[in-house]
């Protein structure tokens, strides 16, 4: 593999810089037995809590235009039977390990991150964007004050790894929360999670989600996750992990041009599997094809 | 994978059978499989962005069939693949049905539901069981295949809501007239259906499998999206992935709505 794709973030080296975005990759090893894992920059995990949780009801997804809505609630086995039984298994592979981690309180995201800490992970994703649960989740990424305490308490305990803050995109001003990340201690931040949307059966008139409302992913939120990559880039100095939409290789290098550090593939993965692996083959050539040495020259390149 | 489509055949305004050449999909399918079709076949449309599951209708000789009904938007754009095209799948999914050497056994199918069974008739059929088919559709349209399946089975029974083929009612009528007869029962088709045919086959202390059908996003186990409810030994709720740990369930095991 070419060097031009190699990239560090906050002192951890990836070989590339296309990661599997939280929630549309299960645990990793779902996917072992379809793609070559060690071929991705990285992986980030299921978002993990401190115990077992078990969702919302069925049905949890609804496929809308160039787009799907999602209603899990933050389904995981817990943060004890993650470290035992699924890291492990993802250890195997020579990539990158983001474990995206959740908590229905202070305590709750503190003590999670602490354990996670301390095991054998490259870095911590916090997610306080999620729109599927009433406690904790969007909560903390929708009101700045919380949004500070919760990066700052958590920060607090973790010794070993960085720690990336990934970014709710319902709010009306994505850089206030990047700026009150960055001041509360956290090393990177990832946008966006998914936006909150809904749909409606008309035969039946009720909500296609049992959850009524759904986090809205894929294609259809691309543009906006432009937007906010490039608006947070003008506003903060640590790195961004761009997700929303990403489809193919284009996709990435817009990303990239609005300020892009590093870039998650969601939805896309359930797409096709293989997805990932043919983005980072695009990239190489489309590099070469540009002479462009290493892809971070892209970072934040949009002529305005 | 990819394959050729050899056919795509209309076979009334509501349903299609496509045929499609892949040695190394045949090679791996067994019945109970699914897989994941991607609909559109051109790499930069993302509406519809998912792909849409089908259960294996058929093999042979390097081809297998999807049978597939009119829905949306994936079934329709299936339904324009010319014949000579390419269309994208993936590999073989799911668990499949299991079998124990039971000597005769009833396939109860409705709808689309008929679609994996006619996998599983040949299928036992080569391996010297009786096979009867309790086949149930709302209309006339609704039963297909039927010459298919009298290959491969002993005796088969129809039904429609209208009656104007086969006996009017419901399937699990005539099956509940026979039930005592079979080692086992297989059953694919909407909810209600598998419901009163698990119902039926716990009464009489029958095996029952059923295969399910759930929205599936991944296909794959990742998304979380498509779970089934299945009691455990202990009789606590457990939640199993449509798409992994089924889509065929111990029909006794499954907390319906
Ligand atoms: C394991 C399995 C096997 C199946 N086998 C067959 C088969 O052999 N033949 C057949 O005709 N149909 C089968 N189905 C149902 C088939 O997948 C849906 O009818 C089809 O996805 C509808 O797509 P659409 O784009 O035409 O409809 P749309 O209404 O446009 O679909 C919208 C969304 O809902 C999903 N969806 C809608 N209805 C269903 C459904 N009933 N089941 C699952 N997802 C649904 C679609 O995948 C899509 O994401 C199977 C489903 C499963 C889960
Ligand atoms: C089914 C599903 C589950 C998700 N679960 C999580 C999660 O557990 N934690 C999280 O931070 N984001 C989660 N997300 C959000 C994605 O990681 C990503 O931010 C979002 O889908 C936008 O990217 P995409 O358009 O490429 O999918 C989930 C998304 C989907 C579709
Ligand atoms: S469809 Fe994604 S887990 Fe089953």
């Amino acid at each position: 593999m070419s060097k031009s794709l190699e990239i560090e973030i906050c002192g951890v080296k990836f070989k590339n810089p296309i990661i599997t975005a939280s929630g549309t990759f299960g645990y990793g090893i779902e996917y072992a037995r379809f793609i070559d894992l060690n071929r991705l920059g990285g992986i980030s995990v299921k978002g993990i809590s401190l115990k077992e949780t078990k969702g919302n009801k069925m049905p949890r997804i609804m496929e809308t235009n160039a787009g799907m809505l999602n209603a899990i609630g933050l389904q995981n086995v817990g943060v004890e039977r993650f470290i035992n039984e699924k890291l492990p298994l993802l250890k195997k592979y020579d990539t990158r390990i983001i474990v995206n981690f959740w908590g229905k309180s202070i305590e709750e995201y503190v003590e999670v991150a602490r354990i996670l800490d301390e095991s054998e992970i490259d870095m911590l994703e916090m997610n306080i964007s999620c729109p599927n649960i009433k406690e904790g989740g969007i909560a903390f990424g929708t009101d700045p004050k919380m949004t500070y305490s919760v990066v700052y308490e958590t920060k607090k305990v973790i010794k070993n790894k960085p720690l990336i803050v990934k970014l709710s995109p319902n709010v009306t001003d994505i850089k206030l929360f990047g700026k009150v990340a960055e001041e509360a201690g956290a090393d990177a931040i990832s946008a966006i999670n998914t936006l909150l949307g809904m749909a409606i059966n008309i035969e039946t008139q009720k909500p296609y989600i049992s959850n009524i409302t759904g986090g809205l992913s894929g294609p259809a939120i691309k543009p906006v996750a432009i937007r906010m990559v490039y608006e947070l880039y003008k506003t903060i100095s640590i790195p961004i992990i761009g997700i929303g939409g990403i489809m193919n290789y284009k996709d990435v290098v817009e990303f990239y041009l609005a300020g892009a550090s590093a870039v998650q593939i969601g939805t896309a993965n359930f797409v096709n599997p293989e997805i990932s692996i043919q983005i980072v083959k695009e990239l190489e050539d489309y590099l070469k094809s540009k002479s462009i040495d290493k892809i971070t020259d892209l970072t934040g390149k949009v002529i305005v | 994978m990819k394959g050729k489509v050899v056919n795509n055949l209309m076979l009334n305004d509501k349903y299609y059978l496509m045929e499609i050449e892949s040695e190394e999909f045949v090679s791996k399918a067994k019945p109970g499989h699914f897989m994941m079709v991607k609909a559109q076949q051109y790499d930069y449309l993302y509406d519809p962005l998912l792909r849409r599951p089908f259960g294996v209708c058929d093999i042979e000789r390097g081809r297998f069939k999807i049978l597939y009904i009119l829905i949306g938007k994936g079934t329709n754009l299936l339904s324009q693949v010319k014949v000579g095209s390419y269309i994208e799948f993936s590999e073989p999914l799911g668990n499949t049905f299991n079998f124990n050497n039971e000597k005769t056994v009833a396939l109860v199918g409705g709808g689309v539901g008929i679609a994996p069974l006619l996998f599983l008739a040949k299928y036992l059929y080569n391996q010297d069981v009786l096979v009867d088919l309790y086949y149930g559709g709302k209309t006339e349209d609704d039963i297909l295949l039927i010459d298919e399946f009298k290959k491969y089975c002993q005796h088969i029974e129809v039904t429609t809501e209208n009656g104007k083929v086969g006996k009017k009612g419901i399937v699990t009528l005539p099956l509940s007239e026979n039930i005592k007869k079979y080692g086992k029962i297989y059953a694919c088709g909407p909810k209600r259906m598998l419901q009163a045919t698990s119902e039926l086959a716990i009464e009489h202390n029958i095996p029952v499998e059923v295969s399910l059908d759930e929205r599936m996003a991944c296909g794959m186990g990742a998304c979380l999206g498509c779970l089934v409810y299945v009691k455990n030994d202990k009789g606590e709720i457990e939640q199993k992935r449509c798409c992994v740990e089924g889509p065929v369930f111990d029909g006794a095991r499954i907390v319906w709505e």
